[in-house]
């Protein structure tokens, strides 16, 4: 008998003994105030550190694991150590087998796939190619309601040769489909979400789920019949700490062991000073920009958002609030992406050109250095006080080239709903785990204007959609490098989007935990390979 | 008596209806549409539709008015739009947590405020007394996202006598339940103490002591009981907001109740969460109110409910 049980037993019969007299007055306000404490007492003490589990700290609660349906970070990352899929992106944003023992593409819309034989799913089931076909067609079922079903609409057909051999086809050449090959795979008896107890279905990966407590944490434990050898930790809790300032204190009392991103920048400092904790910074792929509405009458030119580039100090602004924790963006895609081009022009901070490029833009400023503006325009953020210290200084900065501008933070729902409707003039948000350059399309297509895409500036280029279009239906790898180099020169000149800066990955971790290896897009997969020391 | 608890039970059913209702409508005004947070980026205008027209989005709001009350009148809140599970589930996994905090910091609440305040009344003027005052002003005036983390550093970091964050034993509800009864405590020790003096001189305290009653009898049976109905009303206030979650408090010690459910669901609209989120607090007030005027009659025999 454990310890646990023991005090669970003792508190049950302590419990069991209360008898309070009958008829008393007091009886009733004795029980309000005594029950709380008895069964605070009856419950249990919660195992936060289980023997030779990792705990990892996370800023909230994951919503939904099973790869079908997931689309938030925490879900994601956690369900990747949860599910295998066919292909996986490794440190490097490389495409790298993992299910698929081999593949390649007989032609420019076939992929056919030979699967491993030795992966069987976390209830012993072996994988096969029809938990693959099923995975996948499940998502297309016009009644599964899944996020993901506008990412498979290219999807024709998936033919299952014998056990473990498949066919993709597609209707028409995709090159951003290769993408969709890093689906989590579920077993073919899975069913929707809810249609049974479990709280997702069984995967095939390094960890399984051994518990879901919402709000509170999500535990995995090692699956000791992976098929790349069992993982060294027996196990990780993703414990969930929505304050910051709370996930700094746990590390420093040792109730988390490993952080990634989502902490203030100022209290990386204390960290490094007041805790012997490891803190890495990597290059990360989320990007930070400045949206603008392009049908508004002053920013539809050209010259004029090419002065808002110029009149923001970026290295200030990262230096001082920021503390380095991003760096400067020149552009959507990050220095290590294939298809990055390091000569886009770029806009460094020069007021002086700002103004004259304002003049020229027929925008004069009314009275030289006096106190009223060129222009007003209005700048939309969260209410996330980051977010809110960043407008200040944009607002500080426009103002010494004559914008003045009006900020407005709103909650997460309000803001995003008048971001979608176009319901603003300038705004800053981040585009997450960006990959392939596809993501162009979606933001800058003329035919991606919301509710078909994110064009949420309303930005129109016919030359620019043309080579989007290229670039969908250009499989070899350099030919696709030229089209979007060309993409990223034109919107550099065109500026539908300020680029603000790539948020770098930050880790904090104990001393003791090894091998573990940080990824651009935030993966932790590599934890199947981590050890506590 | 039977017919006060029959009038109160029956009254229950409007006074919910009405909060229900009326949040049905706000969650549909407020600006942003679930389908889009749902589908994210990558799904077609055809996506959305569809979904919308699964979820019933697409019907007048009247007529999700009626089918929402229907499932209602049928225990059946629906499934949240995100999390895979009914809107019943996730209620259930968070309230004991809401339930275990509230209690506890109303314990912590009274055990500071009821010696402190009926010290300050005893011993009025008194050193004590203008300690106790003090204290009140500073509870009142310290913020729970600032008096949380300054007592985890002193308590868990300094000291180490308790856990940091998050739900389990024993040592886990210390520093929460204090930091959201302290508040409590500082309106408690003003309503006391000032309802305390009240009492105190009045003409059957003063009879009291002239039949030579023990001082401590006096207090308990005549002071104390006398000066409760105010401090009842404050109380269960009180109560009753702590049933609804803190947020602040919640979020600070990462304590997975009601408070943050609420506001996840809110900042994901995801209505038949909000709505049954609404449902459990409004309930939560309304029972409080409830046995609060059981607990008048039981201190005061002389309240009466008209039977």
């Amino acid at each position: 008998m454990t310890d646990t049980s023991k005090q669970a037993i003792f508190s049950q019969s302590f419990c069991a003994r209360i008898r309070l007299p009958r008829r008393n007055p007091y009886r009733l306000f004795l029980s309000v105030i005594l029950l709380p404490l008895i069964s605070t007492g009856c419950r249990a003490p919660a195992h936060d550190r289980p023997k030779g589990y990792l705990v990892a700290g996370i800023e909230s609660n994951p919503l939904q694991l099973d790869p079908r349906y997931s689309t938030d970070a925490n879900s994601v990352r956690i369900g990747n150590l949860i599910y295998n899929s066919l292909l996986r992106y490794d440190e490097r944003s490389q495409l790298q087998s993992e299910l698929a023992e081999k593949w390649h593409m007989l032609d420019d819309r076939t992929y056919l796939f030979d699967l491993r034989r030795d992966v069987t799913f976390h209830n012993g089931e072996r994988l096969t190619a029809a938990d693959v076909k099923y995975t996948y067609e499940s998502i297309l079922e016009p009644s599964s309601l899944s996020p993901k079903r506008g990412l498979l609409r290219s999807l024709e057909a998936i033919d299952q040769f014998g056990s473990h051999k498949l066919r993709f086809r597609l209707r028409a050449p995709h090159a951003p489909f290769i993408e969709q090959f890093t689906l989590g795979i579920v077993p073919a008896r899975a069913g929707k979400p809810g249609a049974s107890n479990d709280q997702a279905p069984p995967g095939s990966g390094p960890f399984r789920l051994e518990a879901l407590e919402s709000g509170e944490k999500v535990t995995l434990r090692a699956n000791p019949n992976y098929w790349e050898g069992s993982p060294r930790l027996a196990g990780v809790v993703f414990k969930i700490v929505p304050d910051a300032l709370v996930r700094v204190l746990e590390f420093k009392q040792g109730g988390i062991d490993f952080m990634q991103n989502d902490l203030e920048p100022e209290m990386l400092p204390w960290l490094k000073n007041n805790t012997d904790a490891h803190i890495e910074m990597n290059q990360g792929t989320t990007f930070q920009y400045i949206g603008i509405n392009l049908t508004h009458p002053i920013l539809r030119h050209q010259k004029v958002r090419q002065a808002i580039a110029c009149a923001i100090d970026r290295d200030s602004i990262i230096r001082h609030l920021l503390k380095n924790i991003v760096s400067a963006a020149g552009g959507l895609l990050s220095p290590h992406n294939w298809a990055y081009d390091q000569s886009a022009h770029r806009w460094p901070y020069d007021p002086a050109r700002a103004e004259q490029l304002l003049d020229e833009a027929g925008f004069m400023d009314p009275d030289g250095n006096g106190p009223r503006p060129r222009f007003r325009l209005s700048f939309k953020t969260t209410n996330i006080d980051l977010r809110r210290r960043i407008a200040e200084a944009f607002k500080e900065q426009l103002q010494q080239v004559g914008i003045e501008l009006e900020l407005r933070s709103y909650e997460w729902g309000t803001f995003f709903s008048d971001i979608k409707t176009g319901n603003f003039h300038l705004y800053s948000l981040a585009w997450v785990g960006i990959e392939d350059p596809d993501i162009y399309h979606q933001i800058f297509h003329s035919s991606s204007v919301p509710p078909n895409g994110d064009n949420r500036g309303r930005y129109r280029n016919s030359e620019v959609d043309r080579l989007l279009e290229q670039g969908r239906v250009t499989l070899e790898r350099s030919e696709r490098q030229m089209i979007y180099r060309n993409v990223q020169r034109r919107l550099a000149e065109d500026l539908p989007y300020v680029p603000l800066w790539w948020w770098k990955n930050v880790i904090v971790k104990q001393p003791g935990l090894r091998g573990f290896v940080a990824y651009p897009d935030g993966e932790l997969i590599s934890l199947k390979k981590a050890e506590l020391g | 008596m039977k017919q006060f608890l029959l009038r109160r039970l029956l009254l229950l059913v409007p006074t919910l209806l009405g909060a229900v209702s009326l949040v049905f409508v706000l969650i549909h005004l407020i600006p942003g549409d679930p389908v889009e947070v749902m589908l994210g980026e990558t799904a077609t205008a055809a996506d959305k539709e569809a979904l919308r027209q699964s979820l019933g989005f697409d019907r007048p709001l009247a007529t999700q008015y009626r089918s929402f009350l229907i499932n209602l009148a049928a225990g059946d809140l629906g499934r949240s739009l995100y999390e895979p599970a009914t809107v019943v589930q996730i209620i259930r996994a968070r309230l004991p947590a809401t339930l275990q905090l509230a209690f506890c910091a109303m314990i912590a609440a009274i055990l500071i405020s009821f010696p402190l305040g009926t010290m300050a009344a005893i011993r009025r003027g008194s050193w004590i007394d203008r300690s106790a005052l003090t204290f009140s002003l500073l509870g009142l005036s310290l913020p729970n996202f600032w008096l949380g983390p300054l007592l985890m550093i002193v308590f868990s970091i300094h000291l180490g006598w308790t856990p940091v964050s998050g739900r389990g034993g024993l040592s886990h509800l210390i520093l929460p339940a204090f930091t959201l009864g302290l508040g409590m405590a500082a309106i408690l020790v003003r309503i006391l103490r000032a309802s305390l003096l009240q009492v105190i001189d009045q003409d059957y305290v003063q009879t009291a002591r002239a039949k030579g009653l023990q001082e401590s009898r006096v207090w308990l049976k005549h002071v104390l009981r006398n000066a409760m109905l105010s401090v009842i009303t404050i109380m269960s206030l009180q109560f009753g907001g702590l049933l609804a979650g803190s947020l602040i408090t919640e979020t600070i010690f990462s304590w997975p109740g009601i408070g943050r459910l609420t506001v996840q669901a809110i900042q994901t609209r995801d209505y038949p969460l909000v709505q049954g989120c609404v449902l459990v607090i409004a309930t939560s007030y309304v029972l409080v109110n409830f046995i609060t005027d059981l607990l008048y009659k039981l201190v005061d025999p002389r309240i009466s409910y008209g039977d």
